[in-house]
Formats: C-alpha cells, sequence, structure tokens
C-alpha cells in the first residue's frame, strides 16, 4: 500500500540506491573543517570541567591556570560516586525524565496531528494557547502551582513532577511535531484513507514512521528539558527518596564554599550518559524518505 | 472532507492537561498584581510603583538586547551546524552527539564554569591569548561595560545552539529525495541546493524553533543570574531578573506579579504578531 | 551559587510543611548543614539528661533560608526554635512573628552587649545569640617580608593600609582586594564599615533620611573603591566577591583582603605554604575601626508547637559550653570564649575585633537599600561616574525607599 518508506534505511540517503545524479554535498575539506569547529566550540568548555573533576582543590584555582593537573585524582569520582546522594538522584532523575517525555509525547503526537491535519473553530486560538505555558514567569507560577499540586496530594512524587513536567515539554513539543507532521505530504495518507484506512490508523502507520526523525527530536528535547530542570524539582520535591540530580549539584554547596571538583565531577556524571543515549539513538535519526512516492 | 470536530478530539487531551496546570497560576498571579500585602484591593499601584523603578526601563532595553543578540546568533550557527551534520561523513554519528553536549551541561555548571574560563585572572582564555602574545593585557570580559553583554551572549548561543541544530537536522532529514533530484537536473550546485531545497522545507522548524527561543530568552535568568546576577550597575540586568529579585530578593510578591503580568501582555503581542505574520503555511510539503 | 534560584524554591514548599509539626514531649529544631555534626552531639546530650523530652533535628540548607523561615513563620505550621542570623530578628519580632525570651536568658552580663543589641526591640529581647563574628584582614606574612615590611606591625590607619598595599603591588601582585561582584552582601560587609568609621553611616539612625552621599561617608567610599581606581585591588575586582578574593590570595596574587575567619581553615588546606597573618581593619587617624556583626541567633516562633520544652532545651542550648561547641566561628558568650578551641593564635585578631561588631540597622527595606548602594559602588568601579555623584544617585533611591 505504502512504498514511501522502503529506502529509508540507515544513514544512506536513498539517493545512493537509486543510482541518479551525484550529490553536490558539502566537499570533503570544508566538512572536515566545519566539523573540527563544532567539535572544538562544544566540547571545550566541557573538557575543561572533566579536567577540574579530577584535580585536587590546590590545582583548581591556580594562576596561571593549569592545563593537566600534576597530581591527577579520582577522589572526586569517589566522593560523587560512594559518599554522596548523587546515584539515588541519577535514579529518580531517570524515572522522571523517562515518565515525563513518554507522557509529553503521547499527549503531543495527537495534539501535533490534530493542528497539523485539521482544521477548526478557533485552531489558531488553541495553537496560540497551547503556547501561553511556556510565557510565564517560573518566579510567578511556582507558588500558585505548589498549591495545585497539594491540592492533588502530588508533592514530593514523581507523578507531580511528571505532571508540573508538562508545562515545559508539552507547548514546544507541540509545535514542533506540528511542523515535522506538516512536512509529510498529505497525498500518502489521503492515498491510504481512499485504500480504508481510518484516521488512527494512518497516523500510527504512515505519519509517525515517517516522521521519526522529529519524534525523536522531541524526545530529546524532553528529555534533556526535564533532566536539567532545577527550579520546579526544588519545589515540588523535598525528599531525597525523589530529588533530581540539578538538586544534588547544589548540595555541594555550603555557606562559604563549594566543593567545585565534586560539582564537575558530577556534571560530567549527569551529561555524559545522555550524550552517549543520543549516539545509540543515531539509527533512528535518519531520513531519506518518500523517493519516488509521490509521483503519478 | 474533514470534519472539524475529529480534529479538536485529537487536541484536546493535551489542552486539558495544560490547561489544568495554568489556569490557577495565571488567575493567581492576576490576582496578586492588584492587591497588597494584606489581600486589599489596590487596583493599578503595583503596576505603577513597578514601572517607576529606576531599572525598568534598563532591564527592557537589555532583554531587547540579550534576545536579538542571542537569537540571531542561535538560528544562524544552528542551521549551518544542521546542514554540516546532514552530510554523510564517517564519524558523523558521534559528531552528532557531541553536538549535543553543551545543552545538556546543567545550566548553572556551565554558566559558572564559563565566568570561571572568562575570568580575568583565573581565566583559561585570557591565558590562551596571552601566552602565545595575541595580547598583552589580559581582557576584563566580565568586568568591562562594553564586553559584558556580548560575553553572556555568546554563551547564551553556546549553550543552545545545539538545539536549534538537532531541530533543523530532523526536518533535513525529512526532505524528500525526488527534490534534490530535481534540483541537481536543473544543475544546482550544493549551496543552491540550501537555498533552494533546504531552506524552504526547514521553513516552519525554523520559525518554531525561534518562537521558542524567543520566549525561552524572555524567561531565562540562570546564565546572567549565576555569572552577574544582573551587574555591574545593572548593565545586564533582564526583566526576568527583575521580576525574580522583586519577588524573591525583596520579597514584594504583589510587585513581582505586577511585572509578571506585563512581561506576560508583552510575550502574547509577540507571539501573537509571530503567528500572524509569518506562521501561514499550506498543507502540504510542497 | 544557588543562592536565589533556592529563595524562590523554598518559598513555596515551606508553605504545606507538616513535617514541621511536633507533638507533646517533642520539640523540633532547625538548623543549617554546616552545623549538622556539632548540632547532634548536643542534641544526644541533651536528650541524655532530659529523657522526657525528644528533639527532632531538621538540617536546613544556607541558600535560601531567609525565605524558607520567613513563610514557616508566616503559614502558621513552624517548628520551635529556629536558627536565623542576627539581621533577620527584629523584622520578625516587628510582626509579632517570635516570642520574647527574656525569662530564657540567664548571665546576661556574660553576653557581648552588641550581639543582645541586634536581637532586642522595644525593650524586650527576641533571640538568644549563639555565635557571633567579624571581619578582619588578612594578610601574606611572606610578601610582606619580601618588600621589607615588617609583618608584625601590619598597618593600622587608613593612610598606612593604602601606602603598605602599594608597596606590595608590582607585577601580578595585588596589594590590597576589595569586592566589587557577587552577592552584595559581599560588599555590605567590606565597605560599609569604612563609613561608619568615618563617622557617617548609610541611613540616618532614626532611619528616616539617606545620608549616604554625606562628605564622610562619600570619602569613606572613596576611599574604598580607590584601592582599585588605583590599581592596588585586581583587575577581576568587578567579578570578584569575598570568595574570588579568597583564592586570589592562596594563588599569592593578592597580598591581603578582608575576610573572616572561615576563610583559614580553606587557605591552609589550599595552600599550606601561605604565612597567614590577620590584622584589625585599619581605621582613619584618630578614629576607632568598625565592623559589622554577623552571626546567629536562636528564635522561637508564636506558632511553635511546644513552647515551653522548647524553653528548656534553648536554655540548655545556651549554656556557655553548648554555645562554645556549637558555634562555627565565636560563641556570643564570654565565658565560653576561653574554651581551648577558641586559643588557635590566629583567632587572636579575630576575637579583638568582636567589641567592634556592629548590627546593620533593621530597616524593613533593607535589602533594596544595600542593592541601590551596590549598584553605586559598581558605577564607580566602572568608572561611569565619580564617587560623590554615585552616592547622590544611591541616596535618592534610598530615600524613596525610606519614605515609603
Amino acid at each position: 500500500m505504502n512504498s514511501g518508506t522502503q529506502n529509508a534505511v540507515a544513514g544512506f540517503p536513498a539517493l545512493k540506491e537509486e543510482g541518479g545524479l551525484k550529490a553536490p554535498g558539502l566537499g570533503k575539506p570544508l566538512i572536515f573543517v566545519g566539523s573540527v569547529l563544532v567539535v572544538l566550540v562544544c566540547l571545550f568548555p566541557f573538557w575543561w570541567m572533566a579536567l577540574s573533576s579530577i584535580k585536587t582543590l590546590r590545582e583548581l584555582y591556580t594562576i596561571p591556570p593549569i592545563w593537566w593537573p600534576e597530581s591527577p585524582t579520582l577522589g572526586n569520582y569517589y566522593k560523587v560516586l560512594f559518599e554522596s546522594n548523587i546515584p539515588r538522584y541519577f535514579l529518580n532523575s531517570v524515572v522522571i525524565s523517562v515518565g515525563s517525555t513518554g507522557l509529553a509525547l503521547v499527549l503531543a503526537i495527537f495534539a501535533s496531528y490534530g493542528f497539523a491535519r485539521f482544521d477548526f473553530k478557533g485552531k489558531p486560538l488553541l495553537q496560540a494557547c497551547v503556547l501561553i505555558g511556556q510565557l510565564l514567569p517560573t518566579a510567578a507560577i511556582i507558588v500558585p502551582l505548589f498549591v495545585t499540586l497539594r491540592v492533588l496530594g502530588l508533592v514530593n512524587t514523581y507523578w507531580g513532577l511528571i505532571l508540573v513536567y508538562m508545562i515545559i515539554t508539552l507547548p514546544l513539543s507541540v509545535w514542533m511535531l506540528t511542523s515535522y507532521f506538516k512536512a509529510i505530504p498529505v497525498e500518502l495518507e489521503e492515498a491510504a484513507i481512499i485504500d480504508g484506512a481510518s484516521r488512527l490508523g494512518v497516523l500510527f502507520r504512515v505519519t509517525l514512521p515517517l516522521s521519526i526523525p522529529g519524534i525523536v527530536a522531541v524526545i530529546v528535547y524532553a528529555f534533556v528539558t526535564t533532566w536539567n530542570e532545577f527550579i520546579f524539582a526544588l519545589c515540588f520535591a523535598t525528599d531525597s527518596s525523589v530529588k533530581t540530580l540539578p538538586i544534588g549539584l547544589a548540595e555541594f554547596s555550603t555557606e562559604f564554599n563549594t566543593d567545585w571538583g565534586a560539582v564537575m565531577a558530577a556534571s560530567v556524571i549527569m551529561t555524559l550518559p545522555i550524550a552517549l543515549l543520543f549516539l545509540s539513538m543515531q539509527r533512528l535519526f535518519v531520513g531519506g524518505l518518500t523517493a519516488g512516492a509521490t509521483k503519478g | 472532507m474533514y470534519r472539524p470536530s475529529t480534529g479538536l478530539l485529537f487536541v484536546l487531551p493535551a489542552l486539558i492537561v495544560l490547561a489544568m496546570l495554568i489556569a490557577y497560576p495565571v488567575a493567581y498571579t492576576g490576582l496578586l498584581s492588584v492587591t497588597d500585602g494584606q489581600g486589599n484591593f489596590v487596583g493599578m499601584s503595583n503596576f505603577a510603583k513597578v514601572l517607576s523603578a529606576r531599572a525598568t526601563p534598563q532591564a527592557f532595553w537589555n532583554t531587547v538586547y540579550w534576545v536579538v543578540g542571542s537569537i540571531v546568533f542561535q538560528v544562524i550557527l544552528g542551521t549551518a551546524t544542521a546542514v554540516l551534520l546532514n552530510q554523510t561523513f564517517a564519524g558523523r554519528a558521534i559528531v552528532r552527539s557531541i553536538t549535543l553536549i553543551p545543552w545538556v551541561v546543567p545550566g548553572i555548571v556551565a554558566a559558572t564554569t564559563w565566568a570561571w574560563m572568562f575570568h580575568t585572572e583565573f581565566g583559561i582564555i585570557n591565558y590562551m591569548l596571552t601566552g602565545p602574545g595575541i595580547i598583552d593585557q589580559p581582557i576584563g570580559w566580565l568586568t568591562n561595560r562594553d564586553t559584558v553583554m556580548p560575553v553572556l551572549i555568546a554563551i547564551n548561543v553556546w549553550k543552545l545552539f545545539p538545539f536549534v541544530a538537532i531541530m533543523v537536522l530532523a526536518g533535513l532529514q525529512s526532505i524528500p529525495n525526488d527534490l534534490y533530484e530535481a534540483a541537481r537536473v536543473d544543475g544546482a550546485n550544493f549551496w543552491e541546493e540550501v537555498r533552494y531545497v533546504m531552506l524552504p522545507q526547514v521553513r516552519p522548524v525554523i520559525v518554531a524553533v525561534t518562537l521558542l527561543l524567543v520566549i525561552w530568552g524572555l524567561n531565562s535568568i540562570t546564565i546572567i543570574y549565576a555569572i552577574t546576577r544582573g551587574g555591574p550597575a545593572n548593565r545586564t540586568l533582564i526583566t526576568p531578573i527583575q521580576i525574580f529579585r522583586i519577588a524573591f530578593e525583596n520579597v514584594q510578591f504583589n510587585q513581582a506579579a505586577a511585572l509578571s503580568v506585563m512581561f506576560f501582555a508583552v510575550a502574547i503581542a509577540i507571539v501573537f504578531v509571530y503567528i500572524k505574520a509569518l506562521a501561514s503555511q499550506p498543507r502540504e510539503a510542497r | 551559587m544557588t543562592k536565589s534560584l533556592l529563595i524562590l524554591a523554598t518559598t513555596a514548599s515551606a508553605l504545606a510543611f507538616s513535617s514541621v509539626v511536633s507533638l507533646a514531649g517533642e520539640v523540633t529544631w532547625w538548623t543549617p548543614n554546616f552545623n549538622e555534626p556539632r548540632a547532634r552531639e548536643l542534641v544526644e546530650k541533651f536528650q541524655a539528661a532530659n529523657p522526657d523530652i525528644t528533639v527532632n533535628l531538621e538540617i536546613t540548607t544556607s541558600d535560601g533560608l531567609p525565605q524558607r523561615v520567613l513563610t514557616a513563620l508566616q503559614s502558621g505550621a513552624a517548628p520551635d526554635i529556629i536558627d536565623v542570623q542576627h539581621g533577620w530578628v527584629n523584622g520578625y519580632a516587628q510582626n509579632g512573628l517570635v516570642i520574647p525570651l527574656d525569662d530564657v536568658l540567664q548571665d546576661r552580663e556574660d553576653y557581648i552587649p552588641a550581639a543582645l543589641d541586634y536581637v532586642t526591640w522595644d525593650g524586650k529581647l527576641w533571640g538568644i545569640p549563639y555565635r557571633i563574628e567579624t571581619h578582619a584582614v588578612i594578610y601574606n606574612r611572606g610578601h610582606f617580608t619580601e618588600v621589607g615590611l615588617d609583618p608584625d606591625s601590619p598597618p593600622e590607619t587608613w593612610a598606612e593600609l593604602v601606602d603598605v598595599a602599594t608597596k606590595l603591588t608590582k607585577e601580578g601582585r595585588s596589594g590590597f582586594a576589595i569586592t566589587g561582584g557577587g552577592e552584595v552582601g559581599n560588599t555590605i560587609f567590606r565597605s560599609l564599615p569604612f563609613i561608619w568609621m568615618n563617622g557617617s553611616s548609610m541611613i540616618s539612625d532614626d532611619m528616616t533620611k539617606a545620608t549616604v552621599n554625606e562628605p564622610a561617608a562619600v570619602e569613606a567610599v572613596t576611599f574604598y573603591t580607590d584601592f582599585f581606581r588605583k590599581g592596588l585591588s585586581p583587575a577581576s575586582t568587578l567579578e570578584n566577591d569575598g570568595t574570588a578574593n579568597r583564592r586570589l590570595f592562596i594563588a599569592e596574587t593578592v597580598s591581603m583582603y578582608q575576610s573572616g575567619q572561615f576563610d583559614i581553615a580553606s587557605i591552609r588546606e589550599e595552600n599550606p605554604d601561605i604565612d597567614i597573618g590577620v590584622m584589625r581593619i585599619p581605621h582613619p587617624e584618630g578614629k576607632d575601626t568598625a565592623a559589622i556583626l554577623g552571626g546567629w541567633s536562636f528564635v522561637v516562633p508564636s506558632d511553635a508547637q511546644n513552647p515551653d520544652e522548647a524553653k528548656i532545651f534553648l536554655q540548655f542550648l545556651a549554656e556557655a559550653e553548648s554555645q562554645g561547641t556549637l558555634t562555627d566561628t565565636f560563641p556570643a558568650r564570654k565565658s565560653a570564649m576561653e574554651l581551648p578551641r577558641f586559643n588557635d593564635p590566629i583567632l587572636q585578631v579575630f576575637k579583638e575585633m568582636l567589641p567592634y561588631g556592629r548590627p546593620v540597622p533593621a530597616e524593613k527595606n533593607w535589602v533594596q537599600i544595600s542593592q541601590a548602594y551596590f549598584n553605586g559602588i559598581q558605577s564607580i568601579l566602572l568608572g561611569d561616574m565619580e564617587p560623590q555623584e554615585a552616592m547622590d544617585v544611591a541616596a535618592e533611591e534610598i530615600q524613596a525607599l525610606l519614605d515609603e
């Protein structure tokens, strides 16, 4: 029924398989230079953080700054992994981020499909309304949100945070996914409907598979946003059974001192897993769809 | 052919969840902005007090500077990076993952690390510039009135351009190949491909992303607050931080609510203009 | 680093604290994280001697504490004893949020008078101070010797300080570091005493007039900011707070800077090679030195569940020995000062500074007043305005706040 997806295979634009015209592309030297630049810019501060995480306090703040420590130490990592609450907070963060991402994804897929493919009264208004949550300054909404959670009995629970995080993940997810859905040619869906599929069926069997890069992007967005979110977590999770990683970071500060080595080590621990996760999802983050599907 | 009510059904779950969560905060803030500490109705006096504060106009212009400055570079760099990452080359997966890192690094830690790197004396940046003699005196990046905001904007750009890159890349990945073919048949080179095939196709994505960047820029306090607290002498004070200060350092919730309401109104106006002017798109992909 | 981000959080969270309410025979005590080990020690000791009272210890974070306490006091869900900074107490008293503690206080003469004054209002005592501290100037004795100065006779007057700082300053080293960045409190603690020493203040004693632009005050502000403008304070001053200055000191690029005794431990750990010297804060010729008295007191909220048992526990905490154990810096009682842990010679000068400690004015808009002043200081350091002009601008804003 649907011939469009067969060429969306890992990593290779369908073009090559078609034996079509040679892709101009960017040219190897430019790609190389560009990649090096991107890597340097993105990685440099993180490299500095990683270096700092293996330095002792003595070597952290020197003038002039030291690149590689004379006495590198894993003590900071030991402290973070075995002497602090970070492992527990890591678990909490995973549960909450996965939960938020999942919930946001489900809600957003339906809502975006509705906005992308249908026309109904008040649609532009509703679309704009979706964004409202993200416009409210956090300082203004913390207290009333807290009261809401209290009324629902959700303070200090995973679900409480997951629910509250809808405010920061849902609006963007809906907006982004709407654009990605719109980019899929409507003719494909119309063809499926003519063949007898229901709207839901079309959504799941035609639109979603073709918009996987968009879905992945939304997953990444929701996950990263909730992973690093600090303020809501601070307010609504005061028990270490629910506290998240960003709070764990703040706990390394006392009245006059911050344990920077530990903070850097914890930050490395917070950042690397996500980058690695994304690396493993690269297989899905490809396109090359619908070659020839819309002809005729 | 499409029955309107179906569309509404699709959209309803998300809308209900959001409405539940934000209805009360919006009402609460509105109420707070027109009452005083004891709960008495005071009309617009909170608004007047806030508007007459010395810092308010300065914060407003700083906010404009901050938002516009950040977005321009976030979008340009992000899109350029997306185009690069869309190419096929060995190690692409790794480069893509590395690109993600600035966005993933916790905001506070990124801010303080950059502040440390830019420090006039401890900072590695001055060290790298003065060592080989590129400059002879260390630069007071965060202490000089002309460099402090650009530096903060640069940090903000670094932090968020990966977001743009990933979102635009997802859009690029969805471009049907027959579009490329058609262009090549016409003899287009790479740059023309970019201009006539890629950019128009990802336009909806870039529009949505830019809108989000505006909203985030208007709401962001972490970087500036962690590094300069809005100083020196309010030079980097932006309105969200002013709200924060009024509410939580001065414990004046009513005035903070008034400022939030005004801020909210301005933000809505921007979104409205944006939607009207730019987001008129056909349903088809072409 | 996340002080104020935590503030907004805890404001809301405290609204619904249910863990705070105590049962009969139970006393809930909130103390900050830096006190934790010593607090537990005291709790155990007390409970052993008083088996019918249980102490419920809750550890607070120093970040965001004022807002958390304020909200707890106002929400009616308050603990029985709270550790707060001296400066917050009268604000609570004026709003009826805490109960007077005159009946708990014993051995009034044993207390440093300024500490008791800080928490006295309307003739009653509203808090029991247990910890006091002030700044002094920490200096690198090795640097002194290097330039031919005698490390045992540090500068005592303003003129001498400038002189010594000039001699110590050279390429890669600053003689005297001031703060110009970070949290506002850093600069208030370091510059306001100079204004006091010179006979002036930020606001008049009756708190109706802004006096920060009077000649004596401006002279002090000029003295403070000149360290940077004349190159005796590091180039990075505008981004430095007390902690940054400590780091610069540890890296040996700063020879003298103001701070409290809590820095000594870090300096010893991170650069044991430095021969640390401490001097009193220099004063203008013919006048006395001054400092802001910092520290902590116990208060009992009006809504405390078990005030009577709380008072019994409080009397135990206020004993000289308990204070001597709990405090991070110095106890508020003179007899407790004799304890061995305060005999470290390096603490000698800090002890000497204590009698010169003064409270900050108990004005309800103090936070905004200090912010206005701080903006003025930063404008001077930026080079945008001269001291008189900057202080005139600040005075205008402060006057508006006083008039509210």
